[in-house]
């Protein structure tokens, strides 16, 4: 990190942010509501390092993910960048062959 | 025109049937996507009327006052409340949250006063620059719901973040809010009046817990519910007893919130629901159909499912439960045997996907 330098606002205003205390503001999840606020387990294991609490079946899950936006990284944001992702698809178990793979410049 | 008497006692008592409601039965009120609220008969297993609502989806929340006759559906990517009338579909409440300049989402948390006069939304606003977002501090927005399609809110007061469930209490002043712990607020002066720690309830030996809290049920048996899951600090970190998982209960009358674990955590359960007819009884759903007294903590009962299910509901008997949520089924079970008693699917296979599930008397 320590080759690592500032340039932009943006970064200054993490740096700053990191220098004025507020490192700790970004805890693990209690509560959770929405869009990068999550920090559990993905859809590879489960809670308890198994599979069992994972959905079942998995198509079970993937509206109920991208709707209010819970892993942005794994899903599209239906909230806010991808909000026609699912239009007219609205079985996941039936229609989810039908769902595109999404690229930053979509 | 002069009436006998005998015919102005027929006239009155005609007057007055018609005016009263048929003896009041529960539905069930769900939604699927794109954007439908639909009526259900959980005594004839099926659908009575499929609401459209309009504009975007997806629906998600629904907030009822205690009268049953309007649904309060927070819809359009979390940026809009629409309320439509169960009995006929009409659309007579509409705010849209958010302009071109400020995105402003409400993530679950909408509540309506048990006189139907006022509507609270938790709400979490963005200013949208060209090259950077200014995330702005939360608040309630509170509506009046005789302000129509276009309403925007009469007032707002702040409140934390993280916020995900609401709801009213009996004193007609109040609404809880969970979100890191629970806060209840005066709705007319705005005032943070209370704050029950759950995150920060420093009870020796147990962690911070860890509350996924976005299904809304709680009009059965007036108490607001949700698992939770704990670490246990003085246990060896490799052993079962390390991680708990508990139910959390507040009930909206006295206005006291319980805390209770009840075993090992083994296994995610995502809502809960109190039964009205034994209120140390709880039901909570995932993966499996748990009952767990909440009195005693200990683990009642429990029953693999075939599919996930996120939202769970109760009859006002206590006898049936409703479970939906996630896919396109509500599942209905027997609450002493855990028997399945029926089911009823949405219409096209639509998902209900993160959409709540409320009983309604009409």
């Amino acid at each position: 990190m320590k080759r690592l330098r500032a340039l932009n606002h943006k970064a200054h205003l993490i740096e700053q942010a990191a220098t004025d205390g507020h490192r700790e503001e970004v805890q693990l999840m209690s509560s959770v509501v929405g869009c990068t606020t999550t920090f559990d387990p993905g859809w590879e294991v489960d809670a308890f390092g198994g599979l069992a609490s994972l959905c079942q079946p998995m198509e079970a899950d993937l509206y109920g993910c991208t709707d209010p936006c819970w892993w942005p990284a794994q899903l599209a944001d239906s909230l806010n960048t991808a909000r026609d992702w699912t239009d007219g698809k609205n079985s996941a178990l039936r229609d989810w062959r039908e769902l595109q793979t999404l690229f930053p410049g979509d | 025109m002069r009436m006998l008497p005998m015919k102005k006692a027929l006239v009155a008592l005609c007057c007055a049937a018609a005016s009263l409601p048929a003896l009041a039965a529960e539905y069930l009120l769900t939604v699927t996507r794109p954007n439908n609220l639909h009526v259900v008969d959980p005594a004839k297993r099926e659908i009575v009327r499929t609401i459209t609502l309009p504009g975007d989806g997806i629906p998600g929340a629904i907030a009822v006052p205690k009268d049953g006759k309007i649904a309060y559906v927070l819809t359009n990517r979390m940026e809009s409340v629409v309320g439509v009338e169960i009995d006929t579909g009409k659309p007579v409440f509409r705010a849209d949250f958010s302009t071109p300049q400020r995105r402003v989402k409400g993530f679950f948390a909408v509540a309506v006063s048990e006189d139907g006069k006022e509507l609270y939304v938790h709400q979490a606003p963005v200013q949208l620059g060209r090259a950077e977002y200014k995330v702005e501090d939360t608040y309630i927005a509170v509506f009046d719901t005789a302000d129509g399609m276009h309403a925007k809110p009469r007032r707002t007061f702040p409140a934390p973040r993280r916020i995900s469930l609401m709801a009213a209490t009996g004193n007609p002043d109040h609404i809880i809010a969970l979100g890191w712990d629970m806060y209840l607020f005066n709705t007319k002066t705005g005032k943070l009046e209370k704050t029950f720690p759950v995150r920060h309830w420093n009870r020796p030996g147990i962690g911070e817990p860890d509350v996924l809290a976005m299904w809304g049920t709680f009009e059965q048996a007036r108490a607001l519910s949700t698992p939770y899951f704990v670490a246990k600090t003085d246990a060896a970190p490799d052993s079962a007893e390390a991680f708990k998982a508990g139910i959390a209960v507040f009930d909206l009358d006295s206005e006291t919130l319980k805390v209770k674990e009840f075993e090992n955590a083994t296994t995610a359960m995502f809502s809960s629901v109190i039964n009205p007819a034994a209120r140390n009884e709880a039901f909570l759903v995932m993966n499996q159909l748990t009952k767990v007294d909440v009195d005693t903590g200990q683990l009642l009962k429990r029953k693999d499912l075939e599919q996930t299910f996120y939202a769970i509901n109760i009859s006002g008997d206590g006898k049936e439960l409703y479970i939906g949520g996630a896919l396109d089924k509500i599942a209905i079970y027997d609450a002493a045997s855990f028997d399945k008693k029926g089911e009823i699917t949405m219409p096209g296979g639509a998902d209900q996907s993160i959409g709540w599930m409320r009983v309604v008397k009409r």
